[in-house]
């Protein structure tokens, strides 16, 4: 069963009904863990002082408001809701508007409010009360030490709560340069009928299950490819003991060692070792003679090259 | 086999945690990541001097050189403390802080992280406006080759001998190949550029069929095109000694001006891991002097 993430109730005017918030959406975004490319080991977020520069338990973690000064005033988690004990644990209706009155803008996290199992005659009463006058209740509470507004409405006789923002939070078209001088732009009524033509053609009820994260199941096909070909896994390591220090060459050389074992041991082992040896034809013919001539000439010119640089008569590009 | 647990090693006096040592990152030779790391501990000793002062970007290969790689050019937050970074170039005028390989085991670690391509740019750190080398980035247009770019290299050399400039060539370790000029005299971007550009645009009109100083990919076919825009500040070339993600672990490899006439005369120029640490018992680093050498570009009159 769903946990609720807020307990207490929804009161207007004298009526007071008990009820639990649960969320109305799990999210289904892809989760990556963060991983070391090297290693491939997890990567760990510890909370760490600033000072000792030592891990802190969460028992010992306070807020802190940091003041001008660059002091800070320390504040418990109890405090916070001494604050206002029946705003903590109130769903405050205040007023009853029109759903269309309410900007979609304003919608922020979809809730469902559900009635305890003996209070769910007066938490009917509610529902069929709102649902007949048609109205959405506008309400406050507080939740994480935020006190939020909150839209009710009756959805098929359950309340659905969805937290919305401040007016006051909502950022102001003029603080995105872009719409600059959007307004002075204009357009042509043929330019404006093809654009409408091509709405038209393209209405349509709005059928959410239409829809679905193409994109979220793109990369769980990639991951499965990658999971079926085993390529670009990383193994989990061992957290613990990693065993003693050895010299790095030495690490190497045995890693070495033992790969061309491996590959000896291997069933195309002899493809293998022949396409080592002679790789392309030709780059094999050309390599070796590069590889060998250097040999005879280059000791002389090591020290003489930057004298004769200059006066060496240069072989013609054509 | 758990490959993934790592392995606690020690190289030149530093602790290093080495993964997956037995995953073969080029699979057509059967390359693993031992064998990378194993070649840069050994190529470390010439190709050092060349990064150690850098801000250097990498190239990941992770899965290997048949999956996707990465750039990384920010210094990735778990590296060990004696690994330097350096601030450089960023998105939107501001730094970043660039991984610096000042040393053996850093080269390891960078190994381990299968940075396979270590990509350097121009500009030495704490000097990141004067840059230390201009670069002529030569890069075949298809089907012209590295035999095409060895000729355009010894034209671009006899240019620059007449006004007593000398340049040092190495391959590409992909297909083109580069030449630097060492600097190491103050300079600014926009002069190397500008001088780059100027040499490119000569030649170009000296050989309009075989040269184009035209970035357009179309004007590229069949020519080498010379990459002047390689000295911006922002860019970066793959370092000398570098590995290249490309099929085998083919290497950016200094070469001597007589191999470049070779190259030019039909002799091609590849060389892979193995070899490369062969050459370098042989004939030391052949880009020493890029490092060293004190040249000055023409000043422009107006």
């Amino acid at each position: 069963m769903a946990r609720p993430i807020w307990s207490g109730s929804v009161s207007f005017g004298l009526v007071n009904i008990p009820v639990k918030l649960f969320s109305a959406v799990s999210r289904k975004n892809v989760r990556f863990n963060q991983i070391e490319a090297s290693t491939g080991a997890r990567i760990k977020q510890k909370r760490v002082s600033s000072v000792t520069g030592e891990e802190v338990d969460y028992a010992e973690i306070v807020k802190g408001y940091e003041l001008p000064s660059g002091e800070y005033v320390t504040i418990a988690p109890e405090e916070l809701d001494a604050l206002d004990p029946e705003a903590v644990k109130t769903i405050d209706l205040q007023e009853f508007v029109d759903l269309v009155d309410i900007d979609p803008v304003f919608y922020d996290s979809p809730y469902y409010l559900a009635p305890s199992p003996d209070t769910q005659k007066p938490y009917k009463l509610l529902v069929t009360a709102m649902e007949e006058a048609g109205k959405v209740g506008i309400a406050k509470f507080v939740m994480r030490s935020k006190q939020y507004l909150a839209a009710i409405r009756p959805v098929d006789g359950r309340l659905m709560l969805s937290t919305m923002v401040y007016a006051d939070e909502l950022v102001a078209p003029t603080a995105v340069e872009l719409f600059d001088g959007l307004d002075d732009v204009e357009v042509t009524d043929r330019e404006l009928g093809m654009a409408r033509q091509l709405i038209s053609s393209l209405e349509a009820d709005f059928e959410p299950e239409k829809f679905s994260d193409t994109y979220r199941l793109a990369v769980l096909e990639m991951i499965d490819r990658k999971v079926a070909g085993e390529e670009a896994i990383i193994a989990a390591p061992a957290e613990e003991e990693m065993g003693s220090v050895v010299d790095l060459m030495a690490a190497l050389e045995a890693s070495v060692a033992e790969a061309k074992k491996a590959r000896t041991r291997h069933p195309t082992a002899k493809a293998e070792s022949a396409s080592k040896k002679k790789p392309a034809k030709k780059t094999t013919a050309k390599k070796k003679a590069a590889a060998k001539k250097p040999a005879k000439k280059a000791p002389a010119k090591k020290a003489a090259a930057k004298k004769t640089a200059a006066k060496k008569p240069v072989k013609k590009a054509s | 086999m758990p490959a993934a647990i790592p392995v606690r090693t020690e190289i030149a006096g530093r602790a290093l945690k080495v993964t997956n040592l037995d995953k073969v990152l080029y699979p057509l030779v059967g390359f693993t990541k031992a064998q990378v790391i194993a070649y840069y501990v050994n190529v470390a000793p010439v190709m050092l001097a060349h990064i150690e002062d850098r801000g250097v970007t990498f190239k990941r290969w992770p899965d290997g050189i048949t999956a996707e790689p990465f750039f990384n050019k920010r210094a990735p937050s778990h590296r060990p403390d004696w690994i330097g970074t350096c601030v450089g170039p960023g998105d939107k005028g501001k730094g970043i802080e660039y991984p610096m390989l000042s040393e053996v085991a850093a080269l390891a670690w960078s190994a381990n992280l299968a940075a396979l391509e270590i990509h350097g740019p121009m500009a030495r750190c704490g000097e990141i406006d004067s840059p230390s080398i201009l670069v002529f980035d030569l890069d075949p247009g298809d089907p012209a080759t590295i035999i095409e770019c060895c000729q355009v290299a010894l034209s671009i050399r006899s240019v620059l001998e007449t006004i007593g400039l000398e340049a040092f060539a190495k391959t590409s370790g992909s297909t083109g190949m580069q030449l630097y000029v060492p600097l190491n005299t103050p300079h600014t971007h926009q002069h190397a550029s500008d001088f780059a550009l100027a040499v490119a645009q000569l030649l170009e009109k000296q050989q309009p069929n075989a040269v184009t100083a035209n970035m357009a990919k179309k004007q590229r076919t069949n020519k080498i095109f010379i990459d002047w825009s390689q000295n911006s500040r922002h860019k970066t070339t793959i370092a000398p000694y570098s590995l290249r993600g490309k099929d085998r672990p083919t290497v950016s490899t200094p070469i001597s001006w007589d191999e470049v006439s070779d190259g030019a005369d039909g002799e091609w120029l590849s060389f892979e891991a193995d070899e490369v640490l062969e050459r370098i018992e042989e004939f030391g680093d052949l880009f020493a002097d890029v490092v060293t050498m004190e040249q000055a570009l023409p000043v422009g009159r107006d």
